[in-house]
């Protein structure tokens, strides 16, 4: 075998190897975006949506507005919740709804003016079933749950 | 909405892999075999060096079997990368310059073992923090020594002086610099953090730029001009200042740090341009280097030169002739990849660089509780990318040359230690990101 057929093979072999090398590493990284791509729109998923009921009339619009529920959903006034709560009485950042083994759980964020559930202010956490109005302010919320966690 | 940090930890858990890394190792190997084995086909010499090959496989399955020991959940592909990158680092500086393959090699050996230290070492990344103005002073001193005391072992007489000799061995501290430098920008920001986003809220803020910022950026500034003055280069000064920016943009988000960091580049530049006859010639054969491509623009014409006769598929190993190009086998080391290995060499060279900054940045945001840990995650993977894009396109003319090294690949002992030392230390990084549940309580 001649110096030239080796230094070619040699050099298939070395050009090969490295586009080997690179399409591991793109293996790898795929992967990892993979992943963060199915974990968040496994979060992303409505397990229920919440449904604004005013105690006020004339809001009758804004009464049957839906809001999506996800496995963390926030409330309050500040535009960065999930769900923008527009009254006086709210907390820039005031309660907030988490999915957690299985139980959803509604918390108070310290709001000023407190958080109800079915009417009773919470003083903890308290866990949260089908059909339960939650109170901020003037507004109140009913839950409805999907049972989509067949898992 | 879960945080993102947790996310990007958990997809980082699921990816710890052991296959993976002895895949991407062997692969590597493979490649830097070839490469070796038609080097040695091509252009016999007496200093055949297989004890560089044998001594890279050791580094290789030694640093990848000690991590899995003592570090098993951390990044998977930083050290595959780093260590594949030095590999054909190795093989180069073999092909292009074989009396200095052996020191290399023994540099690999102490840069793989730091690099370990960095990312075993549990208490490292706390005392960078705590005692993070000695560490600085310490740098401080020890450049003022080789602006003092330095020389050059090339023994040229107005060669820049900086190297510190210590018997027979030569360090250049500004690398060391870097490392310290990223460090201690990052603790002081991450402390400085919270204070500097509430001020961008404040609306009572009549300055244009907060003082918290001003003062770091113009300090730092000032140690980037020291620095130039006395390398009169625009390199390693460059460098440290936009990475220094990107981590100031990077706590504050505030774009007018790029802006304003930009002028101050740029007027540093212009004068540095009528005072420095170095950076004058390089900004002027930049411009246009044809008039002189035998003369004072060789080195930068034949670099191009390499690209045009590398094509798509390259010369082969061995084959083509980089020799042409001076120095090569240090600055121009990506010119002589480019000739040889092609545009496929090219495009491997530059996405091993792209996929250390996704992974690097993704470390940084892992941490999004622990302000300072996420921002030297950010410098140390800026640090590594900058210089590398800086090299890469000044050998491409598309920026003016600037003399610093291609990490990794590049002959150089100490620029070799400090990367590896970087990529030990983001592996630290790594491996407390995953360890930790909630980052923010810390």
């Amino acid at each position: 075998m001649s110096v030239e057929v080796a230094v070619f093979i040699l050099r298939l072999l070395a050009g090969l190897s490295l586009i080997g090398f690179l399409a591991v590493l793109f293996l790898i990284i795929w992967r990892s975006m993979r992943q963060v791509n199915h974990q968040l729109a496994a979060a992303r998923m409505a397990h229920g949506y919440l449904t604004g009921l005013s105690s006020e009339p004339r809001q009758a619009s804004e009464a049957t507005e839906r809001f999506p529920l996800h496995a963390i959903t926030t409330l309050g006034r500040s535009a960065s919740n999930t769900i923008v709560v527009n009254d006086d009485y709210a907390s820039a950042q005031h309660a907030r709804i988490v999915l957690e083994d299985g139980q959803w759980w509604l918390e108070d964020r310290r709001s000023r003016n407190g958080t109800r559930l079915n009417d009773v202010a919470i003083d903890q956490r308290a866990v949260l079933t089908d059909s339960d109005v939650i109170g901020i302010g003037s507004f109140s919320y009913r839950l409805t749950l999907i049972n989509n966690m067949s898992r | 909405m879960p945080r993102i940090e947790d996310l990007l930890r958990s997809a980082a858990e699921s990816l710890v892999n052991r296959r993976h890394h002895y895949l991407l190792l062997a692969f590597a190997g493979l490649s830097i075999f070839a490469g070796k084995a038609a080097i040695s086909l091509t252009r016999p010499s007496g200093q055949d060096l297989w004890l560089g090959l044998a001594i890279w496989i050791a580094c290789a399955l030694g640093g990848t079997a000690l991590l899995n020991r003592y570090l098993p959940a951390r990044d998977p592909v930083l050290f595959p990368l780093a260590i594949f990158l030095s590999g054909w680092g190795l093989v180069a500086i073999q092909r292009l310059a074989p009396s200095f393959a052996a020191r290399q090699a023994l540099w690999l050996v102490i840069s793989v073992g730091a690099m370990l230290f960095a990312a075993v070492f549990p208490h490292l990344l706390r005392w960078l923090r705590v005692y993070r103005y000695v560490v600085l002073a310490g740098a401080l001193m020890l450049l003022l020594a080789t602006i003092v005391f330095g020389s050059n072992p090339s023994g040229f007489e107005f060669a820049p002086r900086l190297w510190l000799q210590v018997g027979a061995v030569y360090f250049q501290p500004s690398e060391f610099m870097k490392l310290v430098l990223v460090a201690f920008m990052a603790s002081y920001l991450g402390e400085q953090s919270a204070v500097i986003r509430a001020e961008r809220g404040d609306a009572s803020m009549k300055l244009p730029l907060s003082p918290r910022l001003a003062g770091p950026m113009l300090s730092m500034w000032l140690l980037s001009l020291v620095i130039l003055v006395w390398q009169r280069d625009l390199g390693p000064a460059m460098l440290l200042f936009v990475v220094f920016l990107l981590l100031l943009y990077t706590t504050s988000g505030d774009w007018r740090i790029l802006i304003g960091g930009l002028l101050l580049v740029l007027l540093a530049a212009a004068a540095a341009y009528h005072l420095f006859d170095v950076v004058k010639l390089r900004v002027d054969i930049w411009l246009n280097p044809w008039p002189e491509s035998d003369g004072r623009a060789y080195q930068i014409v034949q670099s191009l030169m390499a690209f045009g006769a590398g094509g798509i598929l390259g010369t082969g190993v061995g084959l083509g002739s980089p020799g042409y190009i001076p120095v090569v086998h240090s600055d121009f080391v990506f010119a002589a990849l480019a000739e040889e290995w092609g545009l496929l060499g090219v495009i491997g060279v530059l996405s091993c660089f792209a996929v250390l900054t996704l992974r690097g940045l993704s470390i940084g945001l892992t941490h999004g509780g622990r302000d300072s840990h996420k921002l030297l995650a950010v410098g140390l993977t800026m640090m590594l990318v900058v210089q590398a894009l800086m090299i890469m396109a000044g050998v491409l003319k598309l920026l003016p040359l600037t003399g610093v090294t291609l990490p990794f690949i590049s002959y150089g002992g100490s620029s070799l230690l400090v990367c590896f030392v970087m990529i030990g230390l983001l592996l630290r990084l790594s491996a407390e990101a995953f360890s930790t549940r909630h980052p923010g309580a810390l």
